[in-house]
């Protein structure tokens, strides 16, 4: 069984969330009309949550210093791949971040003061391409970096692992968390038919990782490994508590949301991330507390 | 690679002693918590008769070597004789061999914070010299051998062990001469 890891648990979740927004931010972008202070906002809260998960990614290592050596081996490393896309996200924000300070807000548009569109006016008068194209490639890059992180796990020696799963958790940890954090960060800036999207993408995120985890549970017994990472999950109190708040409580709380006219209080939303959010941190702490892999079983 | 350089294993004359494993502590001054060989006990049941078996076992210097293929630091090389060399100066201690190898053989070294493990000696082997592990072994169970289709041919030549990981995963240069069931020796 493995370890509390928890500079990748942090590295992993942050990365995802900061990655999701920058996702979630390129879908309000397709129709011009994302809020420029949502887009400013979202850019640098998505920066910060990048640089604390790169950093936390240093404590994993017994030689941090010497991290930069980790990029030698692209040919067959899912590691060195890892880095290389996350820092090419990084840089790609960057760009966002140098397209976020040149944006005032005096571009405001539509309806209501808040309602600020991107089209012309948007990214200091640089045509909303700049900026949509922008969140595309850093999305895109963010993608490639959490799918290279999925896959350092796919190793043959833990049967658990190697399939399709590490994947497939990590990308719905960037859809749910990203949907979510963008609707905190929006609040009222955030338009009615914007934010039922976000709601209706956390919802499904949330049904599709609920399936998906029951599949994935009954498909673990084909292994003796495999039983034994079901059987840990299934006897900690933590699966418990993260089936409660990311799980049950989000599908509960977020139908009550769609339904109601005003689509739910800032309050609740806030509510539901958190929840979510300790969900998530635990589903990963669990995911590496249970890995276990093909081993020597004789006796010494 | 021209070559596989590997381990033979004799079950039935290794006495369980861990001359081996201690030959290799002294021969690198490992400290305490890395043991790059361990001598391992086959569990009696696995037999059709009770019998109280070992075998000792290091890297196993696969042709697929999953290590070799995680790191990212490329720490790892394979040799044109199939040894595979772990290099500590390149390692960054992100113990991602460590949970790549079937058989936990690349240990972290707490003192160190880098992994280490066997190097089949290649610095004995390029002067002509047997490993330290073999030499040390009195009873002659284990031996250094060129892992190929004339060996796997013999009979009594075994792939595995009951007990081992699926050689199918890194397919390691390893064999085996098993056990012979009713002749036991006894280390209470
Ligand atoms: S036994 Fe483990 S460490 Fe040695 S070559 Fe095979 S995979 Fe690598
Ligand atoms: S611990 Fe060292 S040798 Fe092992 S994968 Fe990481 S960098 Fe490579």
């Amino acid at each position: 069984m493995g370890d509390w890891e928890w500079p990748l648990i942090l590295f992993t979740v942050l990365g995802q969330i900061a990655i999701g927004i920058i996702l979630m931010l390129w879908w309000l972008a397709r129709n011009r009309n994302l809020n420029i202070q949502l887009f400013k906002r979202g850019v640098h809260v998505s920066g910060g949550l990048l640089l604390i998960a790169l950093l936390a990614s240093l404590f994993h290592l017994g030689h941090p210093e010497a991290a930069y050596r980790a990029l030698a081996h692209l040919g067959s490393s899912w590691l060195s791949r890892e880095i290389l896309f996350f820092l090419l996200t990084f840089l790609a924000w960057i760009y966002l971040f140098r397209l976020s300070r040149q944006q005032t807000s005096s571009h405001t548009l539509g309806s209501g003061a808040s309602i600020i569109t991107t089209a012309e006016t948007a990214a200091g008068g640089q045509p909303t391409s700049n900026l949509s194209l922008g969140l595309g490639i850093t999305s895109l890059l963010g993608l490639l970096g959490i799918a290279s992180s999925a896959m350092i796990y796919v190793l043959p020696r833990v049967p658990a692992w190697n399939n399709g799963g590490p994947v497939l958790f990590f990308l719905l940890t960037t859809g749910l968390l990203g949907a979510l954090c963008t609707l905190v960060l929006g609040g009222n800036l955030l338009q009615t038919a914007q934010k039922k999207l976000l709601l209706q993408v956390s919802l499904g995120c949330t049904i599709f990782s609920l399936i998906l985890s029951v599949i994935y549970g009954s498909m673990l017994s084909a292994s003796m490994e495999g039983a034994a990472s079901l059987n840990y999950h299934l006897s900690s109190p933590l699966f418990w508590v993260r089936a409660l708040v990311s799980w049950l409580a989000p599908l509960l709380l977020l139908v009550i949301i769609l339904k109601s006219p005003d689509l739910g209080k800032k309050n609740l939303i806030l509510t539901v991330t958190l929840l979510v959010g300790l969900g998530e941190i635990l589903g990963r702490a669990l995911f590496y507390l249970s890995a276990t892999g093909i081993q020597i079983t004789a006796l010494f | 690679m021209s070559k596989q350089l590997g381990f033979l294993h004799n079950s039935e004359k290794c006495v369980g002693c861990r001359g081996c494993e201690i030959a290799c502590k002294n021969e690198y001054q490992i400290e305490a918590t890395p043991q790059w060989r361990k001598v391992f006990q086959l569990h009696e049941d696995d037999f059709s008769l009770p019998t109280r078996m070992f075998f000792s076992m290091a890297c196993n210097h696969c042709a697929h070597p999953e290590c070799l293929r995680v790191c990212p630091v490329k720490a790892y090389t394979k040799r044109e004789d199939g040894i595979v060399i772990h290099d500590p100066n390149r390692c960054i201690g992100c113990r991602l061999c460590t949970m790549a190898c079937p058989y936990d053989r690349p240990q972290i070294n707490p003192a160190k914070k880098k992994v280490e493990k066997c190097n089949l000696c290649y610095q004995r082997i390029d002067q002509g010299e047997k490993p330290a592990c073999v030499t040390a072994c009195i009873p002659g169970a284990l031996e250094l051998v060129e892992i190929n289709d004339s060996l796997d041919q013999k009979t009594g030549i075994l792939k595995t062990l009951p007990g081992l990981p699926s050689p199918k995963i890194t397919s390691p240069s390893i064999r085996f001469i098993g056990p012979k069931q009713g002749k036991q020796i006894r280390r209470d």
